[in-house]
């Protein structure tokens, strides 16, 4: 893999485009040196866009013959020390989460940006929030993963860029969920060089193959996700989740509006957050006393943060395109509190503002169950 | 907050929605506006009614998608059943009057109802390929979402390497975008 010295993205400029190209130019511009990949709808275009660039920019991209392939590979080219990424959705989803378990196993730090479609199945190429529990605890292991909800196409390229850095710092597979709308819609961004604003890429390094002799120079590398006895598999497990939990608090991110003793909280995530937030700042604008707390970080959950905004609100409302799976996160991160949840559960459609006004102005109301 | 604009363009493919929708984007970004456009797709490769959905205001957009259009646009039969439901009290329902059999399914909640030759106008005044510029044309008649001036640029942007070619379609698009301006202003849309 050449370096070449043409940067990608120049200083900063403003720009309209898509979330898969956002993807792909964040991708470029973080120094990402291969894609693997399988093509699936909606996330496409991060494919086209990366092998366009490829040549430009001397990277590298491999098509496998699936997605449990794209996983595995991508596991193998961050073994070799690259700054490697895959994108999938849906099914894809649903293939790579052998792969993505072993990198859990293995603390691999591979990136993953998932545009979320419709499910279960193949049901639509479009768009849900249906995906949250499968990224943040798919496969069978313990959802060590680090998992970030975009809501722009601003925020698909600042955590794409910011991805590459939690996975290589921490060591855990990182995952940039988004969804259709994200992947298919136009609106502005700002892109930028990560060096331009003072972000530096945490460098990569071979987990395999390193130079110097084994017993003289280094260690041997000893990557296991095979294990003979139970103990031996706890006490990995054991250290791993204890770095998770030590972490958590340095990754854990949140927004939030007028948290402070309010009668409603909406609580949100991802692309239907933008439509809370315009329900909650036009109501708040009223005089309504209602604010919203959107979890950034899926995985880990910003849990304190959380309960401090709960714990002054008279009711929650959970909105989601999805029919419980936010609402679950939220529910065990409140295990204790008398906090009464509401709900708005649209598996697998997109929400408006006008929804969201309507449903919180009955709530304020007194209406409904 | 400022309110966007939300209009809807519905059609068959090939009838060059989503291009016009994406002409219209360059045109109000020309304009340092903030906009929204996103097509709807499903797993249908052709032959399915395509709709555009594309939102133009002065801040940044919020959902990307909407319920009801402040302008929905239809130019199929398909399209004017398909886009019933992004009709409601506020709405300027457009449509294109040579559709034949849809007058039991024209909305009946809209705010007004409005039937434009743009297909006739196309086909015997210009010329059948510039259709989607003069819709787009009509939609800024009736929105004025982007000032003419604008649409033109973004027109020029996005078919120069056409007009390269064969500069007389350069008159012809402006002459369509024009025309499309003139369908609806004389039908006392402001």
């Amino acid at each position: 893999m050449s370096e070449t010295s043409a940067k990608p993205v120049e200083g900063e400029r403003k720009v309209f485009m898509t979330g898969n190209e956002a993807v792909c130019w964040a991708a470029l511009a973080a120094g990402a040196e291969i894609m693997y990949g399988y093509p699936i709808t909606p996330q496409n275009e991060i494919m086209h866009y990366w092998t366009r660039n490829v040549p430009k920019f001397g990277r590298r991209f491999l098509q496998t013959e699936d997605e449990l392939s794209a996983g595995f590979t991508t596991i193998g080219g961050v073994l070799a020390g690259r700054r490697a990424f895959t994108a999938t959705a849906g099914p894809g989803n649903v293939l790579m989460q052998e792969p993505l378990s072993m990198a859990e196993a293995m603390r691999i730090p591979v990136v993953v940006v998932i545009q979320q479609r419709g499910g279960p199945s193949t049901a639509t190429v479009i768009y849900s929030q249906q995906e949250v529990t499968l990224t943040c605890f798919g496969g069978n292991g313990e959802g060590l993963r680090i998992v970030y909800s975009t809501s722009s196409l601003q925020e698909l390229y600042d955590y794409t860029i910011k991805a590459f850095n939690t996975a290589w710092k921490y060591r855990f597979p990182t995952f940039v969920l988004a969804d259709g709308y994200q992947a298919k819609m136009r609106e502005s961004l700002n892109i930028y060089d990560p060096a331009a604003r003072g972000i530096e890429m945490v460098p990569t390094e071979p987990f395999l193959g390193r130079p110097g002799k084994i017993g003289e120079g280094r260690e041997a590398a000893h990557l296991r996700n095979t294990y003979n006895i139970e103990e031996e598999l706890a006490e990995v497990l054991e250290r791993d989740i204890a770095d998770y939990e030590r972490v958590a608090p340095e990754i854990v991110e949140h927004d939030s509006f007028n948290t402070g003793d309010c009668d409603l909280l909406v609580v949100a995530h991802g692309i239907v957050f933008r439509s809370a937030a315009m329900a909650v700042r036009d109501m708040a604008g009223q005089g309504k006393k209602i604010g919203f707390f959107r979890p950034i970080t899926l995985r880990p959950f910003p849990e304190e943060q959380f309960r401090a905004a709960a714990a002054k609100a008279k009711t929650l409302l959970v909105a989601e395109s999805a029919y419980g799976q936010l609402l679950k996160i939220v529910q065990q991160n409140l295990y204790g509190s008398t906090v009464p949840i509401r709900t708005l559960l649209k598996p697998g459609v997109g929400i408006t503002p006008e929804e969201i006004t309507d449903e919180c102005s009955a709530i304020l109301a007194g209406k409904g169950a | 907050m400022g309110r966007a604009v939300k209009i809807a363009m519905a059609g068959e493919g090939g009838q060059g929605v989503q291009s016009v929708a994406q002409i219209l984007m360059d045109a109000a970004i020309l304009e340092g506006k903030e906009a929204l456009y996103i097509p709807n797709f499903g797993v249908e490769q052709r032959g399915g009614v395509t709709i555009a959905f594309l939102q133009i205001g002065d801040e940044k957009i919020g959902a990307p998608k909407f319920k009801i259009g402040d302008i929905v646009m239809a130019l199929s039969d398909r399209a004017v059943r398909r886009t019933q439901m992004y009709v409601g009290p506020q709405t300027l329902f457009v449509y294109d009057s040579g559709i034949q059999g849809v007058e039991g399914d024209l909305p009946k909640n809209a705010k007004r109802v409005l039937a434009i030759p743009a297909l006739e106008t196309a086909n015997k005044k210009l010329n059948p390929r510039v259709f989607n510029i003069l819709i787009m044309g009509a939609v800024i008649g009736a929105t004025g979402v982007v000032t003419v001036d604008n649409a033109r640029q973004a027109i020029e942007k996005r078919l120069a390497y056409k007009f390269e070619q064969a500069p007389e379609l350069r008159e012809l698009n402006f002459k369509a975008l024009q025309e499309g301006v003139n369908l609806v202003a004389g039908m006392g849309v402001s």
